[in-house]
């Protein structure tokens, strides 16, 4: 790439208090736009609409790109072995706060399906937790991760390092749905 | 996709206000791990571990199934004229309300990289807002957009149907810095 055009995204800043918390609502609402996109793309092309779709898939890589430059006006990006700590306690607040809080509710309220979503996140959270504190400790001692597949239940977000099972262990979808990374 | 497999996804509900509520803090809260971890993954790439990259995008993908899910059950997904009538809903808001007022107070506290960042942003919203307004206008009559390609900035989010062009006029990347869909 020419370097005349070259261009980054926006750098860390520590200024102001409340421009702090105004760039952490954006990256809040560019995150859930960037996911309602993606969804909103796939009805488009359930229902014979694949230009629409490709225009939902683009704008939600769109504001992805927004969500990068506000995190990292945040100081929300480190080096890889911080980014897999900053996962790895993000993961655990789901599963030992978030979750089970939210379950409770859901049960009070005897909201099934919420129950449901609730359940495969929290599944695949811990899986999530697991995996990125092995990883932790690998790249601690600069290592990456075997060259090994990575392979994500698309209903559930069940996450397995090699094989896919015949059927996934909390949703029972057929391991041959498996997207494969 | 058959239907024994869209049969194990949460189905729409509804739901009591508290549990309303824990499921759209649940969504808020797997959509911004899925862009923070896509932004990890590029860190690893760079650092050199492909493989921890590789999870990363796993792992950002098993949340936004889990987004996706939560959104279902919250009856956020419609059909495509709603979800583009939505979508023009929300780009109006950032454009109208939302990233002026982050806008003027990032300026009045002396923050440059938050006020470039909240810059790119805004300008993009405002593409899309009409993008989806005139995508929504030729759905309503049941007809596809033109198979034209969309291109994205990747740094600051710009989006453009059809040529790309030499320099991003919000940010002046050069044009290898497009991303098409």
């Amino acid at each position: 790439m020419a370097d005349a055009f070259k261009n980054t995204p926006p750098a860390p800043e520590d200024k102001g208090a409340m421009t702090a918390q105004n760039i952490a609502a954006a990256l809040a609402g560019e995150s859930q736009a960037s996911q309602k996109y993606l969804a909103f793309a796939d009805v488009a092309d359930a229902e014979g609409y694949p230009n629409v779709a490709r225009l939902f898939q683009a704008v939600a890589y769109a504001e992805s790109t927004h969500a990068r430059n506000h995190l990292s006006v945040l100081g929300g990006i480190g080096t890889t072995a911080e980014n897999l700590k900053g996962a790895f306690d993000g993961e655990s607040f789901e599963i030992a706060e978030m979750y089970p809080a939210f379950d409770a509710v859901a049960k009070l309220q005897e909201n099934k399906s919420a129950q449901t979503s609730i359940r495969y996140a929290l599944k695949a959270e811990v899986d999530h937790q697991g995996i990125y504190d092995g990883t932790l400790k690998g790249v601690e001692g600069k290592k990456d991760l075997d060259a090994k597949p990575v392979r994500v239940c698309p209903i559930c977000g069940h996450t397995v390092i090699g094989d896919a099972p015949d059927e996934c262990p909390q949703c029972g979808t057929a391991g041959s749905y498996f997207r494969e990374f | 996709m058959d239907e024994a497999f869209e049969k194990r996804l949460p189905n729409p509900e509804d739901l009591g206000a508290m549990t309303e509520e824990s499921l759209k803090a649940a969504f808020a809260g797997e959509s911004q791990a899925a862009e923070r971890y896509l932004v990890f993954a590029e860190q690893a790439d760079e650092e050199g571990y492909p493989h921890v990259a590789k999870l990363f995008r796993a792992i950002s993908f098993a949340e936004t199934r889990h987004a996706r899910n939560h959104l279902r059950v919250m009856k956020g997904i419609g059909a495509t004229a709603e979800n583009l009538a939505a979508a023009f809903g929300g780009e109006s808001f950032e454009v109208d309300e939302m990233y002026p007022a982050y806008g003027e107070i990032a300026k009045a506290q002396g923050n440059a990289q938050a006020s470039r960042s909240i810059r790119y942003a805004v300008k993009a919203e405002m593409d899309h807002k009409r993008m989806y307004g005139e995508a929504r206008e030729k759905v309503l009559v049941g007809q596809d957009l033109d198979a034209r390609p969309v291109s994205v900035c990747l740094i600051c989010g710009h989006t453009v149907i059809g040529n790309v062009p030499d320099k991003c006029p919000v940010c002046a990347a050069a044009k290898e810095y497009y991303k098409t869909f």
